[in-house]
């Protein structure tokens, strides 16, 4: 089958974005089913289906999602709507939007924990507390089948 | 301080320090936030506000709350209620913010009103709660209402301020996404800002005069 010539094809749009908490581990899939459901819910089938949504990168807390150019701006108002993604508590920032894949790969800057993951006890739950830069830290509740996750800063982990 | 997210509600309220709110709001692009039962504290040029939330049943009970809180906070908040609540509520004194508008019924918030938190300066809290988690009808009924209150805004020019309402650092969004969210009812970008700014100008207008050069 011959490709379509240049002036036929679809013009995409590529949003950047950032998957919180940081140790949240998703595939494509179920930032693609969660992406969709936000923006069916505020757009509604018929816009959602025009926007085209893909994800087509998902990796190290980054996701890049593409789009039709001209519905990047709704998408992305969608994406700030997303507050879970398999059953776990997620937000998805938006960073960047471009029409090409290379020019957002270059503002990805992965966060990565500082050091090992260390285990604590707070009251009588015990978490696992991964640090990041900015003092930023996370504990993560041990032993739950759906853990608790807290948001703290390492000025907070002295007064515990 | 012009940038200011009117409400978030940290540990143990929520799952994240205010510390750590404060970090996040400073990384979307707010430079203040107002902690709801927190306290006061700055990092470097970020400033964090603290606010108390009256919730009453009547007018009477709003003006005995606020003589033991406004004294220990920078912001007084009241929940809403019905008309007659409403329209007391921002006739009282040392209240400065009326939130959860859009947990009341459709004419809760009418042009009398209006006028009265225009004189007396009383801002209406729009939460992006409702439109970031809710679905459905729920939400719908949400916009509804912040563009009803939006007209009204424009009509009697009473101020608005907005909140995320947030538990978790995972509830916060970055300026840009707030003023898209906005968008949704039909604030504009400029509309948007100046509700950022709200916050401090109330504050500004409880300060003293101050003679400069």
């Amino acid at each position: 089958m011959r490709p379509r010539p240049p002036a036929m094809r679809p013009k995409w749009r590529y949003i950047l974005a950032r998957i919180l908490p940081n140790n949240v581990e998703l595939d494509q899939k179920q930032v693609y089913l969660s992406v969709l459901d936000a923006a069916t819910s505020l757009w509604g089938d018929a816009a959602t289906g025009l926007m085209q949504p893909a994800v087509i990168h998902c990796d190290r807390g980054y996701v890049i999602i593409r789009c039709r150019r001209g519905s990047e701006r709704d998408l992305a108002t969608a994406l700030a709507t997303v507050t879970s993604a398999a059953d776990r508590p997620i937000a998805i920032r938006t960073i960047a939007t471009s029409g090409t894949i290379r020019t957002l790969r270059r503002q990805m800057r992965p966060e990565l924990p500082d050091e090992e993951a260390e285990e604590l006890r707070v009251g009588k739950k015990y978490f696992t507390a991964y640090r990041y830069s900015r003092q930023k830290v996370d504990l993560i509740e041990k032993h739950n089948k759906h853990p608790k996750v807290l948001f703290f800063t390492e000025t907070d982990m002295e007064e515990i | 301080m012009n940038t200011t997210d009117a409400s978030v509600c940290p540990y143990p309220a929520g799952d994240s320090s205010i510390r750590r709110m404060a970090i996040e709001a400073a990384e979307l692009g707010f430079d203040s936030i107002v902690a709801i039962g927190g306290e006061h504290g700055a990092a470097g040029e970020f400033r964090i506000l603290t606010g108390a939330v009256i919730d009453a049943r009547s007018a009477k009970d709003v003006l005995r709350q606020v003589r033991n809180v406004s004294r220990n906070v920078d912001l007084t908040f009241v929940n809403a209620g019905d008309l007659a609540f409403n329209r007391a509520a921002v006739t009282t004194g040392d209240v400065q913010i009326i939130r959860h508008i859009h947990t009341t019924h459709r004419n809760s918030f009418d042009h009398v009103a209006a006028r009265s938190a225009t004189e007396r300066g009383v801002a209406v809290d729009i939460s992006l709660y409702p439109i970031v988690h809710w679905r459905g009808a729920r939400r719908q009924k949400a916009l509804q209402r912040y563009a009803d209150l939006l007209s009204l805004h424009r009509r009697y020019r009473f101020p608005l301020t907005i909140s995320s309402n947030a538990r978790s650092i995972l509830d916060q969004r970055s300026v840009r996404d707030v003023e898209q969210l906005c968008a949704l009812f039909g604030m504009t970008r400029q509309e948007v800002r100046t509700a950022l700014g709200t916050v401090h100008r109330i504050l500004e207008h409880k300060q003293p005069v101050r003679v400069i050069g």
